[in-house]
């Protein structure tokens, strides 16, 4: 696990560390980032630290964004990428709750992007046999704001709110607009004629190529669902995704188009691959032969 | 009846997974014991000063700890009688001893890698691969004479219940159990057994032929 | 330690492949999954589907198909061949999908296997002519060479025979023979078997399992002050390249690249004949339900049938043939001409009338002899317990074809026999009444028949994409009396096509290699995408939206209305 990173795609890059509900003010906490061991603190007076455990005068950048702390090894970009919903005043921000998980952070995005597994890992949650059909969507690869977009997506959902037993087609949107960050967008319960949609995140934080801190959670405006019943939910689901991703190999995604079988239904994968391929990214995965 | 219970808890998924065999109704508190930390909460530890989950309540009384739970509700619920018989509670009390075991290995090695509890994962996972080594050998010789179960009786007991969900969840916690192929059989048919559930990180198992 | 991948070894007990269970194995750092079918065949599969990496030791054997516990894709016995991805229901895999496997053998109670095997297994002469008692396996985490070094000294007897991978312990007139299986540079595992049997076989295995179990222990403690070596790293084979592009549709040809020797042929019902055709050394590719292959006949005709296979049943394809006096002598040849015994030249199958799994249920329509795809459906649909209907029209009960099979659907068919065309269509429009959404209708059977039902389909408010059908001829006369051109737009030619020539053939002798099958305009294999003109169809193959979209053309028999036709090749 600490393996070396000298990647700089990934080093030059903002990561999470923490969501701020499980950093104790005033406490020295002790993590692990791109295979260094690294230690973050919150004084009373609110000021952020991090900083190297074998090196206490290499002190690490801090940003405060979407209710975690995020750091970097390298010079990342002035700005993270934008989430305007999480922002807005009457919403709810739901962090689940870091989990470990022994895979790359590659398989993880993945598994995000993914719903061809609803049926089989999340069984009676987000999609049920027979309907394990996955109906074409479009993907598109933003080259100015160097993030991939997958919409149209639509999936059969078997309690599609908690107000009805009948199951539907939810749609979804999905974002990729960081190596290790994903986010799905549904529309928000009593609010679909406005347009607005809850948001659910994935921040990753590699702790090494192999070795992941899942940071999760659910932007949503509707109180109606208590902040522990979505927690509950997000941590079921995650779970249920753990198990499956840790019996994948290899552990690190590969990128060479031949390394696995793609279906137009992972339409939204492949381009993940060839993003981070073209990005030159080295550390996670196996890049193309 | 009613369980505070933790989703991803091995250990209230014991009850959770009884309580649906014997098809029985029972109200649920959703305990947030991650990150929360609930269950070390004023309100939980009136219930259980020892703080941990699951607490189980019936009649005015309050249960704590799985294997007590179990026991009660097969003593008063299990109208078969198959699932804590009296001629074999002694060597079932001992397998649920074996999977307190069980816990504090297996167990224990999944919080550290799933939840970044600090404590010593090698201790963890070398207790967990001893005890799976004796859970194999035992399992693999009642297989030869024909039993399926960790006691002697022609049906499942509390037992089985009670070992189960930290051996099914060793992986998470980096126990590997392709050495012990009698544990993963025994897996398949404790997961075709009527009535039973899945948690997350426990997959069903295909139907038997 | 010399890793040498062509050497064959034990790597599970024929007792740890109980039936639906899947066994985790290991050899050389490469790891396997193991698992026995309903009908006894032993599989050994590199223990990762080639979708996304997940381990198939975690999926569900079926009994005749193994499920990847991540997407549902389903795998089948022996092939290893994928039948069914559920995120796609309507499109049969669209090439031969194929999870990696190993050869394996199951004797003296073990199963061997290699990784690279440089020749087919030997069985150890030490092995011959024995019915030996197969001990518990000890795994134990050391490297095999110094397992078999410690070995040396299990009390038991002298040792009499040693091998790179075995040693034998002699003690009176019993064996014991160990065999070292290297999991990985840092575990071996000793499978050890007892000859003669013994008398007390438990009392025996429990001795050993005891006096195995302190070696094991001596050897861990031998290593326990050493660095664990690397683990063997496994290289990934690249999947092939036409499998890792996005799909396209299925252009199989017509290609009777398989030997295959008639092992059975026999009557299956008034004036239709069933063939068991079985592969003489390579294994028949998979198929999937409704797949039918191209038989190529003594008579030098080429001819279409479809497969009557239930899932897994992958060691054969068995069809059923109709006597057809009217035909152009195909049928009569197989009838007459065709013996037990006999090679003929078969394709590997195609399926242009793919099964979706996803139906809130199926109805399967069958009339006369096009009973036979719908046989192979309706045996997948009872094995995953789907729920459909099977509805059999026939003239009499003399002609109810392949009643073992239709034994075992017992209670999901319905026959009926001797109804006119009116009472037919009376029964379908009955059958197919009450559409509800996600309802999937197969029919084959005479063309009439087929009109039909797919009209009382459309009255009865089934939409274009929940009915499907397949025409096993064209009864359509043909108009060849056209001439027109086509443009191919990505070889920049432009042909013309007279008068009594097909697109089909002009293209053909123009060196354009295109796929076909039936050349009669019923199976669709010679199916191109349109881009500019209006075709002429003429063809029983496309729906009616695809004939009104103008973007398909069935190239064998259908021809253009405008002066052009521009063809996306």
């Amino acid at each position: 696990m600490t393996q070396h990173c000298d990647d700089p795609v990934i080093l030059n890059q903002w990561h999470p560390l923490s969501s701020f509900n499980e950093i104790v003010v005033g406490q020295k906490h002790r993590t692990v980032l791109l295979g260094r061991s690294l230690f973050y603190q919150q004084t009373a007076q609110g000021e952020l630290f991090v900083w190297s455990c074998d090196n206490v005068s290499f002190v690490l950048p801090t940003k405060r964004a979407y209710g975690f702390l995020w750091t970097s090894l390298g010079i990342p970009p002035d700005e993270l990428f934008a989430v305007g919903e999480i922002d807005e005043p009457d919403r709810q921000n739901v962090a689940t709750g870091v989990f470990g998980v022994n895979v790359s952070f590659g398989r993880a995005i993945e598994n995000f992007l993914d719903m061809g597994h609803f049926p089989f890992v999340h069984t009676g949650i987000l999609g049920e046999e027979p309907h394990t059909e996955v109906k074409e969507y479009d993907v598109d690869v933003s080259e100015s704001r160097d993030e991939i977009m997958a919409t149209r997506c639509r999936f059969y959902q078997p309690q599609a709110s908690l107000a009805s037993e009948a199951g539907a087609d939810v749609d979804y949107i999905f974002r990729v607009p960081h190596t290790n960050c994903a986010l799905l967008y549904k529309s928000s319960p009593g609010y679909e004629a406005e347009g607005r949609m809850d948001v659910i995140y994935m921040f990753l934080q590699p702790m090494g190529p192999e070795w992941t801190r899942a940071h999760t959670g659910m932007c949503v405006i509707d109180v109606a669902n208590s902040y522990e019943s979505i927690r509950y939910f997000q941590q079921i689901i995650f779970g249920q995704d753990k198990s499956i991703l840790e019996n994948q190999f290899p552990k690190r995604l590969p990128l060479d188009s031949r390394a696995e079988t793609p279906i137009r239904a992972d339409k939204s994968a492949i381009a993940y691959r060839r993003w981070l391929a073209k990005k030159g990214l080295t550390y996670g995965v196996i890049p193309s032969i | 009846m009613k369980l505070y219970d933790y989703e991803l808890s091995g250990n209230c998924y014991k009850v959770r997974l009884f309580l649906s065999i014997l098809g029985l109704n029972f109200d649920t508190k959703p305990i947030d014991f991650y990150p929360g930390r609930e269950h070390k909460s004023k309100a939980l530890l009136s219930l259980n000063p020892l703080g941990q989950l699951p607490i189980f309540e019936d009649s005015d009384a309050t249960f704590c700890g799985s294997d007590v739970i179990l026991s009660y509700i097969a003593e008063n619920y299990d109208k078969s009688g198959f699932w804590y018989p009296k001629k074999q509670r002694l060597s079932i009390d001992n397998w649920m001893r074996v999977a307190d075991e069980i816990t504090a290995t297996a167990s224990a090695a999944r919080l550290h890698d799933t939840f970044f509890y600090d404590l010593d994962i090698e201790t963890a996972r070398a207790g967990a691969h001893r005890l799976f080594r004796i859970l194999d050998e035992h399992l693999w010789f009642s297989e030869k004479r024909g039993d399926d179960w960790l006691v002697e009786t022609p049906f499942p007991t509390i037992a089985d219940i009670s070992c189960f969900p930290y051996v099914a969840l060793s992986e998470e916690g980096g126990i590997s159990r392709m050495d012990f192929p009698a544990i993963r059989r025994w897996c398949d048919r404790v997961k075709r057994i009527d009535g039973f559930i899945t948690m997350p990180g426990i997959f069903p198992t295909s139907k038997a032929a | 330690m010399k890793v040498d991948l062509s050497q064959w070894h034990p790597v599970a007990s024929s007792s740890d492949l109980p039936l639906r269970h899947v066994y985790q194995g290991q050899l050389w750092g490469h790891e396997l999954a193991i698992w026995r079918a309903d009908d006894g065949h032993v599989n050994v599969w590199e223990n990762r589907c080639l979708h996304r990496g997940v381990r198939l030791s975690i999926g569900l054997n079926e009994g005749s198909e193994l499920r990847c516990l991540y997407h549902g894709w389903r795998y089948a016995n022996r092939t290893a061949g994928c039948t069914y991805i559920p995120a796609h229901p309507a499109d049969a895999p669209a090439r031969t999908v194929c999870n990696n496997t190993y050869q394996c053998i199951e004797k003296y109670g073990l199963v061997w296997s290699a990784v690279a095997p440089e020749r087919s297994f030997e069985t150890p002469v030490t092995l011959t002519d024995t019915a030996p008692l197969t001990l518990r396996a000890i795994p134990i985490n050391a490297p095999s060479d110094l397992v078999q070094k410690f070995a040396t000294d299990y009390p038991y007897g002298m040792v009499t025979h040693k091998s790179d991978t075995s040693m034998t312990l002699q003690s009176g007139a019993s064996e014991l023979q160990l065999f070292f299986q290297p999991v990985d540079s840092g575990k071996t595992i000793i499978r050890g078997l007892l000859i003669p049997q013994p008398v007390d076989p438990i009392v025996a295995l429990r001795h050993h399992n005891a006096m195995m179990t302190p070696l094991r222990d001596k050897i861990e403690l031998a290593v326990s002050g050493l660095s664990p070596p690397r683990a063997i790293e496994v290289e990934f084979k690249p999947v092939a390249k036409d499998l890792a592009q996005m799909p396209n549709i299925n252009t199989a040809g017509p290609k009777v690249e398989f030997r295959a020797k008639v092992a059975k042929k026999w009557i299956t019902s008034q004036n239709v004949m069933a063939f068991r055709l079985e592969a003489f050394s390579e294994q028949f590719p998979t198929f999937q339900p409704g797949a039918h292959i191209d038989v190529s006949l003594p008579n030098g005709m080429l001819r279409q049938y479809s497969l009557t296979n239930g899932p897994g049943q992958t060691d054969h394809y068995t069809i059923g043939v109709k006597r057809d006096v009217a035909s152009r002598g195909g049928s009569i040849c197989l009838h007459d001409d065709v013996q037990e015994g006999d090679v003929i030249a078969i394709s590997a199958p195609h399926n242009n009338f793919p099964l979706r799994r996803d139906a809130v249920k199926t109805i399967l329509i069958s009339g006369g002899i096009g009973i036979t795809p719908l046989l192979s459906m309706a045996q997948a649909l009872k094995a995953q317990g789907l729920p459909f209907e099977l509805h059999i029209f026939v003239q009499t009960a003399a002609d109810l074809a392949f009643p073992e099979i239709l034994h075992d659907l017992d209670g999901l068919t319905k026959t009926y026999m001797g109804l006119s065309p009116r009472a037919t269509r009376n029964v379908i429009s009955g059958v197919l009444a009450n559409y509800v959404a996600a309802q999937h209708v197969y029919i084959c059977g005479p063309g009439v028949m087929l009109e039909a039902a797919r009209e009382a389909a459309k009255k009865c408010g089934w939409p274009d994409e929940a009915v499907h059908f397949e025409y096993f001829k064209n009864s359509k006369e043909i108009d060849y009396k056209t001439t027109f051109e086509i443009a191919l737009s990505r070889s920049a030619l432009t042909l013309q096509v007279p008068a009594g020539k097909t697109i089909l053939q002009i293209l053909r002798e123009n060196g354009i290699e295109v796929p076909s099958s039936c050349e009669q305009g019923a199976c669709g294999t010679c199916l191109m995408t349109v881009i500019g003109g209006e075709p002429d169809h003429q063809d029983v193959y496309l729906s009616t939206k695809e004939k009104a979209s103008n973007q398909k053309i069935i190239t064998c028999v259908s021809r253009s209305k405008s002066n052009q036709l521009v063809l996306d090749i």
